[in-house]
Protein backbone atom coordinates (compact mmCIF):
# COMPACT_ATOMS: atom_id res chain seq x y z
CA UNK A 1 0.00 0.00 0.00
CA UNK A 2 1.25 3.23 -0.52
CA UNK A 3 0.34 6.91 0.57
CA UNK A 4 -0.38 10.17 -0.93
CA UNK A 5 -0.18 13.34 0.63
CA UNK A 6 -2.94 15.60 0.22
CA UNK A 7 -2.56 19.51 -0.19
CA UNK A 8 -6.59 20.82 -0.84
CA UNK A 9 -9.11 20.62 -3.73
CA UNK A 10 -9.64 22.66 -6.64
CA UNK A 11 -12.41 22.37 -9.13
CA UNK A 12 -11.50 19.64 -12.28
CA UNK A 13 -10.82 22.61 -14.47
CA UNK A 14 -8.34 24.43 -11.98
CA UNK A 15 -4.65 25.06 -13.55
CA UNK A 16 -1.83 24.76 -10.92
CA UNK A 17 0.85 27.47 -11.32
CA UNK A 18 3.91 25.52 -12.36
CA UNK A 19 6.69 26.16 -10.01
CA UNK A 20 4.80 24.13 -6.95
CA UNK A 21 7.06 22.50 -4.63
CA UNK A 22 5.63 19.29 -2.45
CA UNK A 23 7.26 18.20 0.71
CA UNK A 24 7.55 14.68 -1.17
CA UNK A 25 11.19 13.30 -1.90
CA UNK A 26 10.34 14.00 -5.61
CA UNK A 27 8.89 17.69 -5.34
CA UNK A 28 5.99 17.16 -7.37
CA UNK A 29 2.74 18.42 -7.16
CA UNK A 30 -0.51 16.96 -9.39
CA UNK A 31 -4.00 16.75 -9.35
CA UNK A 32 -6.30 13.59 -9.36
CA UNK A 33 -9.66 15.02 -10.61
CA UNK A 34 -13.55 13.02 -10.16
CA UNK A 35 -16.52 14.69 -11.39
CA UNK A 36 -16.38 18.28 -11.06
CA UNK A 37 -13.24 18.23 -8.02
CA UNK A 38 -9.57 17.41 -8.36
CA UNK A 39 -7.29 16.71 -5.29
CA UNK A 40 -3.82 18.38 -5.32
CA UNK A 41 -1.47 15.91 -4.24
CA UNK A 42 2.00 14.83 -4.01
CA UNK A 43 3.89 12.04 -2.93
CA UNK A 44 4.98 11.26 1.24
CA UNK A 45 8.24 10.91 2.78
CA UNK A 46 8.51 7.35 3.72
CA UNK A 47 11.77 7.43 5.55
CA UNK A 48 11.09 9.65 8.45
CA UNK A 49 7.63 10.65 9.98
CA UNK A 50 5.19 13.43 8.23
CA UNK A 51 4.60 16.49 9.74
CA UNK A 52 8.51 18.33 10.53
CA UNK A 53 8.44 22.51 10.09
CA UNK A 54 9.62 21.99 6.44
CA UNK A 55 6.73 19.82 5.81
CA UNK A 56 4.35 22.82 7.28
CA UNK A 57 6.10 25.47 5.63
CA UNK A 58 6.07 23.16 2.22
CA UNK A 59 2.04 22.04 2.96
CA UNK A 60 1.26 26.39 3.12
CA UNK A 61 3.31 27.43 0.41
CA UNK A 62 1.80 24.88 -2.45
CA UNK A 63 -2.08 25.73 -0.61
CA UNK A 64 -1.39 29.72 -0.60
CA UNK A 65 0.27 29.73 -4.37
CA UNK A 66 -2.49 28.34 -5.16
CA UNK A 67 -5.03 30.11 -3.64
CA UNK A 68 -2.92 32.98 -5.39
CA UNK A 69 -5.03 32.23 -8.58
CA UNK A 70 -8.09 29.85 -7.92
CA UNK A 71 -10.45 28.67 -5.53
CA UNK A 72 -8.84 26.52 -3.13
CA UNK A 73 -10.47 24.30 -0.18
CA UNK A 74 -7.24 23.56 2.22
CA UNK A 75 -6.81 20.17 4.02
CA UNK A 76 -6.01 20.31 7.40
CA UNK A 77 -2.29 19.56 7.94
CA UNK A 78 -0.85 17.11 7.65
CA UNK A 79 -3.50 15.12 5.25
CA UNK A 80 -1.97 11.90 4.01
CA UNK A 81 -4.77 9.11 2.50
CA UNK A 82 -4.08 5.62 0.91
CA UNK A 83 -3.33 6.47 -3.06
CA UNK A 84 -6.04 4.28 -4.13
CA UNK A 85 -8.31 5.95 -1.63
CA UNK A 86 -8.32 9.69 -3.15
CA UNK A 87 -11.15 9.70 -5.17
CA UNK A 88 -13.15 6.66 -3.45
CA UNK A 89 -13.00 7.49 -0.41
CA UNK A 90 -12.31 11.32 -0.81
CA UNK A 91 -13.55 12.90 -3.21
CA UNK A 92 -16.88 10.41 -4.37
CA UNK A 93 -18.42 9.98 -0.90
CA UNK A 94 -18.23 14.10 -0.79
CA UNK A 95 -18.20 15.68 -4.21
CA UNK A 96 -21.38 17.45 -3.89
CA UNK A 97 -20.63 19.21 -0.71
CA UNK A 98 -16.93 20.01 -1.86
CA UNK A 99 -18.76 21.52 -4.93
CA UNK A 100 -20.57 23.56 -3.10
CA UNK A 101 -17.93 24.97 -0.78
CA UNK A 102 -15.79 25.80 -3.94
CA UNK A 103 -18.25 27.22 -5.32
CA UNK A 104 -19.23 29.69 -2.00
CA UNK A 105 -15.42 30.25 -2.03
CA UNK A 106 -15.07 30.87 -5.62
CA UNK A 107 -13.68 34.06 -6.48
CA UNK A 108 -12.45 34.71 -3.07
CA UNK A 109 -9.15 35.31 -1.38
CA UNK A 110 -8.29 35.23 2.30
CA UNK A 111 -6.19 38.44 4.11
CA UNK A 112 -4.79 37.98 7.28
CA UNK A 113 -3.94 41.14 9.57
CA UNK A 114 -2.57 41.37 12.59
CA UNK A 115 -1.46 44.16 14.89
CA UNK A 116 0.35 45.19 17.88
CA UNK A 117 1.22 48.27 19.58
CA UNK A 118 4.37 50.17 19.62
CA UNK A 119 4.97 49.19 23.25
CA UNK A 120 6.78 51.72 24.87
CA UNK A 121 3.79 54.26 23.09
CA UNK A 122 0.91 52.58 24.57
CA UNK A 123 2.48 51.65 27.62
CA UNK A 124 3.78 55.53 28.34
CA UNK A 125 0.04 56.33 27.37
CA UNK A 126 -1.19 54.00 30.41
CA UNK A 127 1.33 54.74 32.56
CA UNK A 128 0.16 58.70 31.75
CA UNK A 129 -3.51 58.04 32.02
CA UNK A 130 -4.14 55.43 35.33
CA UNK A 131 -3.28 57.00 38.58
CA UNK A 132 -3.19 53.23 40.15
CA UNK A 133 -0.82 51.86 37.63
CA UNK A 134 1.38 55.42 38.21
CA UNK A 135 1.50 54.65 41.74
CA UNK A 136 2.25 51.48 41.77
CA UNK A 137 5.03 52.01 39.49
CA UNK A 138 6.51 54.25 41.39
CA UNK A 139 6.28 52.17 44.83
CA UNK A 140 8.24 49.47 42.75
CA UNK A 141 10.50 51.67 41.63
CA UNK A 142 11.93 52.82 45.64
CA UNK A 143 11.81 48.92 46.49
CA UNK A 144 14.54 46.39 45.83
CA UNK A 145 14.25 43.58 43.30
CA UNK A 146 13.71 40.93 45.72
CA UNK A 147 10.86 43.23 47.86
CA UNK A 148 8.73 44.31 44.85
CA UNK A 149 7.98 40.90 43.65
CA UNK A 150 3.91 40.90 44.56
CA UNK A 151 3.82 44.78 43.93
CA UNK A 152 5.51 44.09 40.33
CA UNK A 153 3.00 41.47 39.60
CA UNK A 154 0.26 43.25 40.52
CA UNK A 155 1.46 46.28 38.60
CA UNK A 156 2.10 44.05 35.30
CA UNK A 157 -1.55 42.30 36.09
CA UNK A 158 -3.01 45.95 35.84
CA UNK A 159 -1.07 46.96 32.95
CA UNK A 160 -1.71 43.57 31.40
CA UNK A 161 -5.61 44.24 31.82
CA UNK A 162 -5.52 48.19 31.06
CA UNK A 163 -3.80 46.57 27.61
CA UNK A 164 -6.68 44.18 27.13
CA UNK A 165 -9.34 46.68 27.51
CA UNK A 166 -7.93 49.13 25.28
CA UNK A 167 -6.94 46.83 22.77
CA UNK A 168 -10.55 44.76 22.92
CA UNK A 169 -11.83 48.20 22.14
CA UNK A 170 -9.19 49.67 19.24
CA UNK A 171 -9.01 46.21 18.07
CA UNK A 172 -12.78 45.96 17.16
CA UNK A 173 -12.85 49.31 15.59
CA UNK A 174 -9.91 48.53 13.42
CA UNK A 175 -12.20 45.40 12.33
CA UNK A 176 -14.99 47.45 12.03
CA UNK A 177 -13.18 50.00 9.60
CA UNK A 178 -12.12 47.24 7.07
CA UNK A 179 -15.38 45.03 7.05
CA UNK A 180 -16.82 46.99 4.44
CA UNK A 181 -14.11 45.53 2.23
CA UNK A 182 -14.61 42.26 2.87
CA UNK A 183 -17.29 39.52 2.24
CA UNK A 184 -17.06 37.75 5.67
CA UNK A 185 -15.48 38.37 8.63
CA UNK A 186 -13.39 35.94 11.50
CA UNK A 187 -11.52 37.70 14.44
CA UNK A 188 -9.41 35.61 16.28
CA UNK A 189 -8.59 36.75 19.81
CA UNK A 190 -5.08 38.20 19.86
CA UNK A 191 -2.21 36.23 21.39
CA UNK A 192 -0.62 38.66 23.41
CA UNK A 193 -1.53 41.48 25.62
CA UNK A 194 0.13 43.89 23.51
CA UNK A 195 -1.31 42.82 20.25
CA UNK A 196 -4.55 44.94 19.25
CA UNK A 197 -5.61 42.60 16.58
CA UNK A 198 -5.66 39.02 14.28
CA UNK A 199 -8.63 39.21 12.26
CA UNK A 200 -9.04 37.24 8.69
CA UNK A 201 -10.65 38.69 5.84
CA UNK A 202 -12.76 36.85 2.90
CA UNK A 203 -12.28 39.52 0.27
CA UNK A 204 -13.51 39.45 -3.15
CA UNK A 205 -10.39 38.87 -6.04
CA UNK A 206 -12.50 42.27 -7.60
CA UNK A 207 -11.76 44.22 -4.48
CA UNK A 208 -8.37 43.21 -3.57
CA UNK A 209 -6.99 46.58 -4.45
CA UNK A 210 -9.41 47.84 -2.85
CA UNK A 211 -9.06 46.31 0.68
CA UNK A 212 -5.41 46.74 0.55
CA UNK A 213 -5.56 50.36 0.31
CA UNK A 214 -8.10 50.34 3.21
CA UNK A 215 -5.69 48.88 5.15
CA UNK A 216 -2.63 50.83 3.81
CA UNK A 217 -4.90 53.85 5.31
CA UNK A 218 -5.33 52.26 8.68
CA UNK A 219 -1.79 51.61 9.05
CA UNK A 220 -1.07 54.94 7.96
CA UNK A 221 -3.69 56.79 11.03
CA UNK A 222 -2.11 54.36 13.01
CA UNK A 223 1.39 54.63 12.23
CA UNK A 224 3.78 55.39 15.76
CA UNK A 225 1.00 53.62 17.58
CA UNK A 226 0.08 50.44 16.05
CA UNK A 227 2.45 48.25 13.46
CA UNK A 228 0.23 46.45 10.92
CA UNK A 229 1.29 43.29 9.31
CA UNK A 230 -1.18 42.11 6.30
CA UNK A 231 -0.61 38.17 5.32
CA UNK A 232 -2.56 37.28 1.98
CA UNK A 233 -3.87 36.70 -0.21
CA UNK A 234 -4.13 33.22 1.53
CA UNK A 235 -6.19 30.10 1.24
CA UNK A 236 -9.22 30.71 2.84
CA UNK A 237 -8.25 28.38 6.09
CA UNK A 238 -10.48 30.19 8.41
CA UNK A 239 -13.59 29.85 6.29
CA UNK A 240 -13.33 26.23 5.58
CA UNK A 241 -17.15 25.35 7.30
CA UNK A 242 -16.83 22.46 9.81
CA UNK A 243 -17.66 18.84 8.86
CA UNK B 1 6.14 34.46 -7.21
CA UNK B 2 3.12 35.98 -5.39
CA UNK B 3 5.14 38.53 -3.94
CA UNK B 4 5.75 40.02 -7.24
CA UNK B 5 2.14 40.94 -7.57
CA UNK B 6 1.84 43.12 -4.29
CA UNK B 7 2.01 46.56 -4.53
CA UNK B 8 4.32 47.97 -2.12
CA UNK B 9 2.05 51.22 -1.40
CA UNK B 10 3.25 53.47 0.85
CA UNK B 11 5.21 50.96 3.30
CA UNK B 12 2.77 51.80 6.51
CA UNK B 13 1.74 47.97 6.43
CA UNK B 14 3.95 45.13 6.58
CA UNK B 15 3.36 42.51 3.80
CA UNK B 16 3.80 38.77 4.12
CA UNK B 17 2.23 35.34 3.00
CA UNK B 18 1.69 33.73 -0.20
CA UNK B 19 4.54 31.67 0.38
CA UNK B 20 6.34 34.46 2.01
CA UNK B 21 5.54 33.56 5.68
CA UNK B 22 8.10 32.90 8.57
CA UNK B 23 7.21 29.69 10.47
CA UNK B 24 5.60 31.73 13.10
CA UNK B 25 2.87 33.06 10.87
CA UNK B 26 2.43 29.85 9.31
CA UNK B 27 2.19 28.23 12.39
CA UNK B 28 -0.51 30.45 13.34
CA UNK B 29 -2.49 30.86 10.46
CA UNK B 30 -2.81 27.17 9.46
CA UNK B 31 -2.72 24.64 12.52
CA UNK B 32 -5.72 22.85 13.37
CA UNK B 33 -7.74 25.03 10.33
CA UNK B 34 -8.44 23.03 7.11
CA UNK B 35 -10.56 20.49 6.06
CA UNK B 36 -10.66 17.27 8.00
CA UNK B 37 -12.81 13.95 6.80
CA UNK B 38 -12.47 10.88 8.23
CA UNK B 39 -10.51 9.23 5.43
CA UNK B 40 -7.72 11.02 7.22
CA UNK B 41 -8.17 8.83 10.62
CA UNK B 42 -7.44 5.60 9.05
CA UNK B 43 -3.99 6.82 7.40
CA UNK B 44 -2.06 4.62 10.67
CA UNK B 45 -3.10 1.42 8.06
CA UNK B 46 -0.33 2.82 5.17
CA UNK B 47 1.93 2.98 7.58
CA UNK B 48 2.77 6.53 8.01
CA UNK B 49 3.74 7.94 11.32
CA UNK B 50 2.47 11.30 11.96
CA UNK B 51 4.02 13.60 14.41
CA UNK B 52 1.39 15.39 16.12
CA UNK B 53 1.84 19.10 16.87
CA UNK B 54 0.20 20.73 19.91
CA UNK B 55 0.38 24.51 18.87
CA UNK B 56 -1.08 25.96 21.98
CA UNK B 57 1.01 28.29 23.49
CA UNK B 58 0.68 28.96 27.12
CA UNK B 59 2.26 31.62 28.92
CA UNK B 60 2.13 31.37 32.73
CA UNK B 61 -0.09 34.56 33.60
CA UNK B 62 2.68 35.62 36.16
CA UNK B 63 5.18 35.17 33.75
CA UNK B 64 3.16 37.76 31.48
CA UNK B 65 2.59 40.04 34.19
CA UNK B 66 6.40 40.25 35.13
CA UNK B 67 7.59 40.81 31.77
CA UNK B 68 4.72 44.15 31.26
CA UNK B 69 5.74 45.86 34.89
CA UNK B 70 9.46 45.76 33.64
CA UNK B 71 8.78 47.12 30.50
CA UNK B 72 6.64 49.84 32.37
CA UNK B 73 9.49 50.13 34.86
CA UNK B 74 11.63 50.65 31.45
CA UNK B 75 9.58 53.57 30.86
CA UNK B 76 10.16 55.44 34.30
CA UNK B 77 13.67 55.71 33.57
CA UNK B 78 13.54 57.59 30.80
CA UNK B 79 10.43 60.01 32.29
CA UNK B 80 12.58 60.34 35.69
CA UNK B 81 13.15 64.37 35.81
CA UNK B 82 10.56 65.24 33.83
CA UNK B 83 7.65 64.26 36.63
CA UNK B 84 6.93 60.96 33.97
CA UNK B 85 4.35 64.08 33.02
CA UNK B 86 5.18 65.11 29.31
CA UNK B 87 4.40 62.32 27.39
CA UNK B 88 6.24 63.08 24.23
CA UNK B 89 9.54 63.98 26.36
CA UNK B 90 8.90 60.20 27.96
CA UNK B 91 7.86 58.69 24.40
CA UNK B 92 11.12 60.31 22.53
CA UNK B 93 13.28 59.62 25.53
CA UNK B 94 12.51 55.73 25.39
CA UNK B 95 12.74 55.10 22.04
CA UNK B 96 15.86 57.12 21.60
CA UNK B 97 17.18 54.71 24.48
CA UNK B 98 16.55 51.99 22.40
CA UNK B 99 15.47 50.03 25.43
CA UNK B 100 12.55 48.41 23.89
CA UNK B 101 11.20 45.26 22.51
CA UNK B 102 11.94 42.93 25.65
CA UNK B 103 8.85 41.32 25.67
CA UNK B 104 8.09 40.82 22.32
CA UNK B 105 10.39 37.81 22.58
CA UNK B 106 8.44 35.21 24.08
CA UNK B 107 6.28 34.50 21.34
CA UNK B 108 9.46 34.32 19.49
CA UNK B 109 10.81 31.54 22.19
CA UNK B 110 7.48 29.52 22.27
CA UNK B 111 7.82 29.67 17.82
CA UNK B 112 11.47 28.01 18.42
CA UNK B 113 9.66 25.26 20.88
CA UNK B 114 6.92 24.96 18.33
CA UNK B 115 10.04 24.80 15.62
CA UNK B 116 12.11 22.09 17.70
CA UNK B 117 8.97 19.73 17.98
CA UNK B 118 7.94 20.27 14.39
CA UNK B 119 12.22 18.94 13.77
CA UNK B 120 14.93 20.91 12.73
CA UNK B 121 15.46 20.55 8.67
CA UNK B 122 16.46 23.44 6.37
CA UNK B 123 16.20 26.73 7.85
CA UNK B 124 15.83 28.63 4.53
CA UNK B 125 13.35 31.15 5.95
CA UNK B 126 14.73 31.43 9.55
CA UNK B 127 15.72 34.65 9.26
CA UNK B 128 12.04 36.20 9.16
CA UNK B 129 11.74 35.31 12.44
CA UNK B 130 14.65 36.96 14.05
CA UNK B 131 13.67 40.10 16.32
CA UNK B 132 14.97 43.15 14.22
CA UNK B 133 13.45 42.73 10.92
CA UNK B 134 9.61 42.53 12.53
CA UNK B 135 10.72 46.08 14.61
CA UNK B 136 11.87 48.05 11.72
CA UNK B 137 9.79 50.04 9.79
CA UNK B 138 7.75 48.70 6.98
CA UNK B 139 8.87 51.46 4.34
CA UNK B 140 13.18 50.63 5.58
CA UNK B 141 12.07 46.84 4.64
CA UNK B 142 10.29 47.76 1.36
CA UNK B 143 13.56 49.63 0.36
CA UNK B 144 16.03 46.84 0.72
CA UNK B 145 13.67 44.81 -0.99
CA UNK B 146 14.26 46.97 -3.60
CA UNK B 147 17.88 47.33 -3.54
Amino acid sequence: MSATYVYGLVGADARLPEDLKGLGPSGRVSTIAHGEVAAIVGDVPVDRPIGTRDDLLAHEAVVDAVAATTAVLPMRFPAVVESDGVVEELIAPHHDHFVDVLDALDGKVQFTLKGRYEQDVVLAELVEEDPEIRALQEKVRELPEDASYYDRVRLGELVVTALEERRDDEGERLVQRLEPFAAEVVAHRPGQPDDVVNAAFLVERARIGEFEDAVEDTGRDLAGRVRLRLLGPLAPYDFVPEG
Amino acid sequence: MTVATQRQGGGYVERGGGGSSSLADVVELILDKGLVIDVFVRVSLVGIEILTIDARIVVASVDTFLRFAEATNRLDLYGKGKGGKDLTELVEGVTEGGARGKTTGMLDAAVDKVGDMLGGGREEREPEREEAPRRRPARQRAREREE
